[in-house]
């Protein structure tokens, strides 16, 4: 029926054509796995190996006994972990809300179809946001730290503008996305463009701005919890004292705190985010 | 209300407000207690918001005097750019394990075609959480404290934080699937192993490629500075010059970081953009 | 001899949810071609899942070539859904695979892990899957992707891939509903062609009464789950025809 349709000169394929094409393919990816395998190794062997002082590593057994002493609960610690605990869950607050109002005019300018001069803001928003998202956490802590002392401050801030890239990047697309008839109704008003953006784009965004910010919040909360390393405040700095204590225990019941703290703003996030949408 | 309805019962007079009686209570309610949360926060965390705009215009004045013109010699140092070159090995063997050992992980973690979702559903999920919820530099703590300074510990942390960040985003990837050819396969007599050879794996090749390239986005960026603490790569030189207050090499530190994760930004997007295009 | 012969089948999705299938018996002999038809909703999808054990049936009894098959699980499962070819309505082929491929998918049931791995099928899978795409006139696209074909042509893959598996009964779920009518004659007599050749006895869903009429000896009228006609094509008349679609007007 369809051998009409076919280009006279497409010549049935026989099962040998097919094997020897699947053949083909076959040794490519060998080849390519092969290739893959060899880089690892030898990135492993560098890295890994050469690098490492087995030496002091010792034996499995060795490394299972490092291992077994972070087994266990301290429990004496339960009363000094509920303040940092709260202080960890404040800064992921404030550094989020933070870092939404700043990320205000880098989504205003970032999203293309508002942007108010293309050409400079753009690309400025971009950088922004690049900016803020290639910088760990940890150096943005240390950079406030230097700046502002000492404490929870540095904590909110570095939060507030490691959260810019994510929530600003999100909420542009979302801008970009928006179903451009409600902006031109309110045009049609003789809406100014402040009105616009209340009454026409707000609405649109909104709720998946709220859901991407509840996401980032629950990220800032794992974050937030390893500030206090380097003096930011919070659980982190719990953690790194009774590191530096060999509290191996301790430390084991830090990292568990951490877990519950997570798993509370998770299911926050996950109610939170139903309510949203 | 009722007076007006009387009068009028042809074109009753409609009344309209923005407050309705409960709904806007509990709204209003919610907005007054997140403001009074906020405000009990700034004065439990003690911020200092009177003196917040003036730390910011010493911020600036600070890095104008103090990190600034950045140190471009050190950083083009040949022991510094060991250093680099082993971070990027870092991260993509962090990366690379991490999205092997979340294949399955993902797979067993995924409600439709976990093998079983009474045991190894939960079992897959916890794993992943863990992995995830544990902050990378927690887990390059910790390998140090268990197995001392070096690559190795580095390596291993990212791989438990690549193998919890990709794992559940493959799960939620194999979960969006259309079940229509899993069903054929199973229809046809395939195992499990063929079904998600078959069934499963052409659906989400593209999208497990792009999660791939994300994670090593992540992966590269959490590998600069899990040498704070002793696991391997630049982010042991950062911190020795911010204890030896060399600001000028930490700026030029920076500078290289951020350098290079914009290359990899660059790399990624158009390496994602070719992926999505193979569709 | 049945080739299948289904006793009181009850089926339902959940343990509290409603009954879908209440009780069906009915026998395909093995020069049948059965048709099943009935109003949407009415359980016919379920009842042809059933008997491959896509859906698990909650009672009754389904006897392939005299074999008890409800209670089948692991590998004996598997042995049987290979010897019961399956099409379906949305085709369901893996879009991003070739057409050849798609074919030799059929034959999974036959093939191991690692030659599955590497997607190495035995040289008479290949042959085999030559002639039956020869037969449904789709030799020039062996190599052509599946989501680049129409929908007739990927229903001839489908049907291709269930031939694959050599069954000993095939079931189709509304093979022709996603296809317009002109095609849909075409892929019914494709599919009538090739089952007579081969001797495989069909069961099919179809929703086009008069297709049913056409293709179909025999004829089973669901409604609601419930058996409201079995017999002949030549005795389905309007007025059971009206009987057994009420519901769908109301
Ligand atoms: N996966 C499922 N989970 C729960 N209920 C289902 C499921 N699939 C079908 N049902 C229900 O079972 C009943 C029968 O569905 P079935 O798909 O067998 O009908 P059908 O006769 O094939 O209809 P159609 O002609 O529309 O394909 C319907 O009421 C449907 O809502
Ligand atoms: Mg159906």
């Amino acid at each position: 029926m369809n051998k009409a349709l076919a280009p006279p000169t497409a010549a049935k394929p026989t099962v040998d054509d097919i094997i020897r094409s699947q053949r083909r393919t076959r040794y490519a990816r060998g080849a390519f796995f092969t290739l893959l395998l060899i880089m690892v190794v030898w990135s492993v062997k560098v890295t890994v190996i050469d690098d490492t002082d087995w030496a002091r590593i010792g034996s499995l057994a060795n490394v299972l006994k490092a291992t077994n002493r972070f087994i266990g609960i301290d429990f004496s610690l339960f009363p000094t972990l509920i303040g940092p605990a709260i202080e960890t869950l404040m800064i992921a607050c404030l550094g989020t809300l933070l870092g939404v109002i700043l990320c205000i005019p880098a989504a205003w300018f970032g999203a293309h179809n508002i942007t108010p001069y293309k050409p400079i803001t753009y690309p400025l928003a971009r950088l922004m946001m690049t900016l803020s998202r290639s910088i760990h956490e940890i150096v943005w802590a240390l950079f406030f730290v230097a700046a502002v002392g000492l404490g929870p401050l540095a904590g909110v801030l570095a939060l507030a503008v490691r959260s810019i890239g994510f929530i600003a990047k999100m909420t542009a697309e979302a801008i970009e996305d928006i179903d451009p008839g409600p902006v031109d109704a309110i045009r049609a008003t003789g809406g100014n463009d402040f009105q616009v953006v209340i009454y026409g784009i707000l609405p649109q965004v909104l709720p998946q701005v709220l859901s991407v910010v509840v996401f980032e919040w629950e990220i800032n909360i794992r974050r937030s919890a390893i500030l206090g390393l380097v003096g930011a405040g919070g659980l982190g700095l719990v953690f790194f004292r009774q590191m530096n204590t060999f509290n191996y225990h301790g430390v084991t019941t830090v990292i568990l705190a951490i877990l519950l703290l997570i798993l509370l703003g998770e299911v926050f996030s996950y109610f939170a985010r139903k309510a949203v949408i | 209300m009722n007076r007006a309805l009387d009068r009028q019962p042809a074109t009753p007079q409609r009344e309209w407000s923005r407050f309705k009686f409960p709904g806007s209570l509990i709204k209003y309610g919610i907005w007054l207690s997140i403001l009074v949360f906020l405000a009990y926060t700034v004065k439990y965390l003690d911020i200092p918001l009177d003196r917040l705009l003036g730390m910011f215009g010493r911020l600036g004045s600070t890095l104008a005097n103090r990190y600034y013109p950045p140190d471009i010699e050190y950083i083009m140092d040949l022991d510094y750019l060991e250093y680099v070159v082993e971070t990027i090995q870092m991260a993509y063997l962090g990366a690379l394990f991490g999205l092997l050992a979340s294949i399955p992980l993902g797979w067993f973690g995924s409600y439709n075609m976990t093998p079983s979702r009474l045991y190894v559903f939960p079992i897959a999920r916890l794993i992943s959480m863990g992995c995830r919820s544990v902050h990378e530099m927690i887990w390059a703590i910790l390998f140090v404290t268990i197995i001392g300074f070096g690559m190795l510990p580095g390596v291993l942390a990212l791989t438990f934080f690549c193998t919890g960040f990709a794992a559940k985003l493959f799960a939620e990837e194999i979960e969006a699937i259309d079940m229509g050819p899993v069903d054929a396969m199973r229809a046809s007599g395939a195992n499990l192993f063929q079904i998600m050879l078959f069934g499963v794996f052409p659906q989400v090749r593209v999208a497990f490629t792009g999660i791939a390239i994300y994670t090593w986005d992540v992966a590269f960026r959490a590998a600069t500075v899990v040498g704070f603490f002793g696991a391997g790569g630049m982010g042991w030189y950062l911190k020795r010059n911010i204890l030896q207050i060399e600001t000028e090499r930490v700026a030029a530190i920076l500078l290289s970081i951020i350098f290079l994760v914009l290359i990899s930004e660059v790399l990624s997007a158009w390496a994602r953009a070719r992926v999505m295009k193979m569709k | 001899m049945a080739v299948l012969e289904v006793r009181d089948l009850c089926a339902r999705y959940s343990a509290s949810g409603p009954e879908v299938l209440k009780g069906i018996s009915f026998s395909v002999e093995a020069d049948d071609f059965f048709a099943v038809i009935g109003p949407s909703g009415s359980g016919k999808s379920t009842l042809i899942r059933c008997i491959n054990r896509l859906v698990n049936p909650s009672g009754g009894e389904i006897l392939f070539y005299d074999r008890e098959v409800t209670k089948l699980r692991g590998r004996q499962l598997r042995l049987l859904r290979r010897d019961i070819g399956m099409i379906f309505q949305e085709f369901n082929l893996i879009d991003r695979m070739s057409v050849m491929d798609n074919v030799l998918s059929g034959r999974l049931g036959y093939t191991g892990n690692l030659r599955t791995l590497f997607r190495a099928f035995p040289r008479d899978d290949i042959q085999h899957a030559l002639n039956l795409l020869d037969q449904v006139g789709l030799l020039e696209f062996v190599d052509k992707r599946a989501d680049e074909l129409s929908g007739g042509q990927r229903q001839r893959v489908g049907i291709a891939r269930a031939l694959m598996q050599n069954p000993k009964l095939l079931l189709l779920d509304e093979p022709t509903s996603a296809l317009d009518p002109k095609i849909s004659r075409e892929v019914m007599s494709l599919i009538k062609r090739m089952t007579t050749e081969l001797k495989v006895p069909c069961l099919c869903n179809i929703h086009d009464v008069t297709l049913a009429l056409e293709f179909c000896n025999k004829i089973i009228g669901l409604q609601d789950g419930k058996k409201m006609f079995d017999g002949p094509a030549e005795e389905m008349d309007q007025s059971m025809l009206d009987k057994i679609y009420e519901m769908e007007v109301l």
